[in-house]
């Protein structure tokens, strides 16, 4: 551990001009990506054939390559290959270089770095998840618009498809990385005693590799944008425009992102503990976000090979999902879909496991069954990987097998009721302390509940012969992903606000927001459950007029989300640039987060920790 | 060792759960769940009938008592969690300073087991009558299909045609004669689309080369939506069409002023 004890001095860098390393940033890494990016296009684009398919494929091509070439290019201008380039010559950074890269006392400046401080990725996963949902959600604020009224003559149909798309897309990559990215980065190593991650430098390549996803997605709009929605389904996205290569690479580039945050997050938890921190002994939270990644290891390759096999499909010509030439469209469905199912309990069991957090803090009482709950979570996770195909009941891919998919999706009702029975055990002859964190463990226990048991409707396969490709699935979804996950998220983020920024969160905002958001979401997503049920299928444009009510019903509601989103982002920056100073713990938890002072030190702890029980011991002894 | 003769400090399970009954927290506690029980079962019952579209085939009946069956299994699932939620609530703390510390508890075995039984038999009861059903369904099909007429379903961006081979019709608009059993032949003729006659309570994709089947037996008169339940490209949602379920006579007639003969 050398690097970490260089990084305890505080010795001045010696000469900090001879590095490369001082001299990029983010703005080098922009010139740098935008260079490579252009020039792969200047020099693939001279290509012109009187065959139209040939020109579509070639085209392509150029695309998809400049977009890959872009962010490794950024990648290069930040100066995130230094590191391996002197291991390749037989050396690595000094110990000054290191500790710059850490950037020790870089104030603002490192957060637009190559930085390895946990604590640095940790804001920019936040800034980037605000980036992210703001755009995700402006979305559906347009889409919401839209259909208010019959007619559908706010947008038109193809701007409207690739809102839906992109909505999609945007807000499934902030949703996986809403809890994991800020507070698995900030909060998770300090919650274990660490000094930092296992890897920090390739903590800063997963966030810096994500954020070259982000402009790559946003050129969706300039290239036709994309008609496929986010499941992005073959052959349609064969068919599809120029804007789809944009969807293929940023999928590319995510994927990329996650399986080096996974893969880091998991050898922190396993191998950088305090002294004593076993295995009972971590907090629920760690745990959650550690299955979460694991999880998420073995999903998102395939994900990838799926979109990597689009990108040839529409590059080259092969012809893996294309029926007309012995593909298979329900060969993507699968590869899609055994990545998609175990990725939506990616984003929910850190949610989740925030509230779980979160529960015994403010009821002064011990977390029921810690035991139990590790069970319901790796109950869920287990589970996950072996229910892709309830998505494709109707696909007529294979009728027989409906029954032992529907089979395997129900019983996930079992362990996620343990999850519910241990927030319900801890809440149990406790007296809540109402602040707003603990107002979002309710709000979970009923849209949970909500998009539980809606759940099981789905999941049945005579039920889901009419609900399925409805707007019920829509609201569905919503209740687990938005009103249970981000709701966490959002709880998440008032509790760390005081350790991440030194100031607490304003409060006033915080209940404002609260109220806006969680009963605007019970009114848009009653009435896009009416409206499933009275039959309107999901990502229309236009609709029958017998829908009106049920639409109009839930853009009133989605205006009412939208505003109380709005106010909590004022919150955020209100709070942070003039909000009450934080003292060091002032919820009175007992995770190890909270015993140490802001700003966070370099490494976290002065002496490291030594612990000698779980962060849960709170409440009288039992008569 | 304990006295004997002191049955307040080694109480026998009976007088346990009694004692426990008595308490005012699991008093509230029970009337709210009993409240919310009751709420979900008839609200839960009232929303699938009075929103959902009319009922013309046995397979959109049985959906609908899933549904309202469902919500019944769900509801007292919803009355735990809800009640606790609720007293919790009612009795939390405001103000500025955290509470007093409550009780540790860690764990009670009993009401684990006792949860985790309860939890795992209403999923089992969910699973099994969804079996049930889907097996009813599938044996009714069995059944029906050697005197069933065929339909073949095209979806194509963004129109969806039916061919009746018997009869020796193709039509935009799906007619269907009351009481007899059809199986829809489904395929599609670019990307995927997804046949959605939105009252007979069936639906399929439609795939390219590759052809699905889906069968039901029309029992009511009336007019049907066909929609298309599957993003397929620009005009997904315009790709819907008129149908109607027609006494056999009216059928016959319209088939004839299609210009085909009878089956």
């Amino acid at each position: 551990m050398t690097t970490l004890d260089s990084r305890v001095s505080s010795r001045p860098i010696p000469n900090p001009q001879k590095s490369l390393i001082t001299k990029l940033n983010a703005g080098t890494g922009l010139i740098v990506g935008l260079i490579f990016a252009l020039g792969t296009y200047y020099l693939l684009n001279n290509h012109s054939s009187d065959d139209a398919t040939v020109n579509f494929q070639h085209y392509n091509r150029t695309l998809f390559a400049s977009m890959i070439m872009w962010s490794v290019g950024f990648m290069l201008g930040i100066g995130a290959f230094i590191g391996p380039w002197r291991w390749l010559i037989g050396k690595d950074l000094s110990a000054e270089e290191q500790l710059y890269m850490a950037g020790d006392g870089q104030g603002i400046k490192r957060y637009f770095k190559y930085c390895t401080d946990h604590k640095v990725v940790g804001i920019q996963y936040l800034w980037g998840v605000i980036v992210l949902l703001g755009v995700g959600g402006t979305m559906a604020m347009m889409i919401r618009t839209n259909l208010a009224m019959p007619g559908g003559h706010f947008i038109t149909a193809s701007v409207y498809n690739s809102l839906v798309g992109l909505h999609g897309i945007t807000m499934i990559i902030a949703m996986i990385i809403v809890a994991t990215g800020p507070f698995g980065n900030f909060i998770m190593p300090i919650m274990i005693g660490a000094a930092d991650m296992a890897f920090p430098r390739l903590n800063a390549l997963s966030w810096w590799v994500l954020f070259t996803a982000i402009p790559v997605l946003c050129s969706a709009w300039f290239l036709g944008g994309i008609p496929t929605g986010w499941t992005a389904y073959a052959p349609l996205s064969i068919q599809a425009g120029p804007g789809m290569n944009s969807f293929l690479a940023t999928i590319v580039i995510f994927a990329v992102s996650t399986a080096v945050a996974g893969a880091n997050i998991t050898a922190t938890v396993v191998a950088m503990r305090a002294k004593g921190m076993s295995w009972n002994r971590v907090p629920i939270f760690v745990v959650g976000a550690t299955i979460s990644v694991a999880l998420a290891i073995p999903a998102f390759p395939t994900f990838m090979l799926a979109m990597i096999q689009t990108v040839l499909d529409r590059t080259f010509g092969t012809t893996f999902f294309d029926a007309n030439f012995g593909g298979s469209g329900w060969l993507y469905a699968h590869l899609f879909w055994i990545m998609g199912h175990p990725e939506v309990y990616v984003i929910l069991i850190p949610g989740v496991a925030v509230l779980m957090e979160i529960v015994p803090v403010f009821v002064r009482k011990p977390l029921f069954s810690y035991t139990a709950a590790i069970v319901g979570f790796a109950g869920i996770a287990g589970l996950s990987v072996l229910v892709w195909a309830h998505h494709m009941y109707m696909s007529g891919w294979m009728p027989m097998l409906n029954g032992p998919f529907m089979v395997t999706t129900e019983m996930i009702s079992i362990p996620t009721g343990l999850i519910f029975l241990v927030i319900l055990g801890t809440l149990w002859k406790g007296k809540p302390w109402l602040k707003m964190p603990m107002l979002c463990v309710y709000a979970f226990l009923w849209n949970m509940l909500v998009g539980g048991i809606t759940g099981i409707y789905l999941s049945d396969v005579p039920a889901d012969n009419y609900l399925h490709g409805s707007m019920y699935v829509t609201a569905h979804f919503h209740y687990t992903l938005m009103g249970s996950a981000l709701t966490g998220a959002v709880a998440g983020l008032v509790y760390w606000f005081p350790k991440m920024t030194g100031r607490m969160f304003n409060e006033r905002a915080s209940y404002a927001a609260f109220w806006l958001i969680q009963i605007g979401f019970q009114v848009l997503y009653l009435g896009m459950f009416t409206a499933g049920a009275e039959g309107q299928p999901r990502r229309v444009v236009d609709y029958a007029d017998t829908f009106h009510v049920s639409n109009m019903v839930s853009t009133a509601g989605a205006y009412a989300v939208g505003l109380g989103f709005i106010i909590l982002l004022w919150g955020v920056i209100h709070s942070w640039r003039h909000g009450k100073n934080a003292p060091m713990n002032p919820w009175g938890a007992k995770s190890l987060e909270w015993t140490v002072p802001y700003p966070v030190p370099l490494v976290n702890f002065d002496t490291p920790p030594v612990v000698t029980s779980d962060p849960y011991g709170y409440g009288k002894a039992v008569k | 060792m304990s006295d004997h003769n002191a049955p307040d400090l080694n109480p026998t399970p009976g007088e346990r759960f009694t004692h426990f009954l008595k308490r005012k927290d699991v008093l509230e506690t029970l009337g709210w769940a009993v409240f919310y029980t009751a709420g979900f079962v008839v609200l839960g019952g009232k929303f699938y009938t009075k929103w959902m579209p009319a009922m013309m085939s046995t397979d959109m009946r049985s959906i609908e008592r899933l549904m309202v069956i469902f919500t019944w299994i769900g509801a007292p699932v919803c009355g735990f969690v809800l009640s606790i939620a609720t007293y919790t609530f009612r009795h939390g703390t405001r103000g500025d300073t955290p509470p007093e510390d409550g009780p540790a508890i860690r764990t009670n075995k009993l009401s684990i087991a006792l949860f985790g039984v309860a939890s795992s038999i209403l999923a089992l009861v969910a699973i099994l009558y969804g079996l049930v059903e889907l097996n009813s369904a599938s044996a009714a099909a069995a059944k029906d299909a050697p005197n069933a007429m065929v339909v073949e379903v095209t979806g194509s961006q963004w129109v969806w045609s039916f061919n009746y081979p018997a009869q020796g019709v193709t039509s935009n608009e799906l007619m269907l004669p009351i009481n007899k059993p059809v199986i829809f032949k489904i395929v599609s003729e670019d990307v995927n689309h997804s046949f959605w006659p939105v009252q007979l309570g069936v639906k399929a994709d439609a795939n390219r080369l590759q052809t699905t089947e889906v069968q039901t037996t029309p029992d009511r008169l009336g007019a049907i939506d066909v929609k298309c339940a599957e993003l397929c490209g620009l005009y997904h949602a315009y790709m819907e069409t008129n149908g109607a379920v027609l006494s056999t006579t009216d059928f016959n007639n319209w088939v004839t002023a299609q210009g085909g003969h009878q089956a």
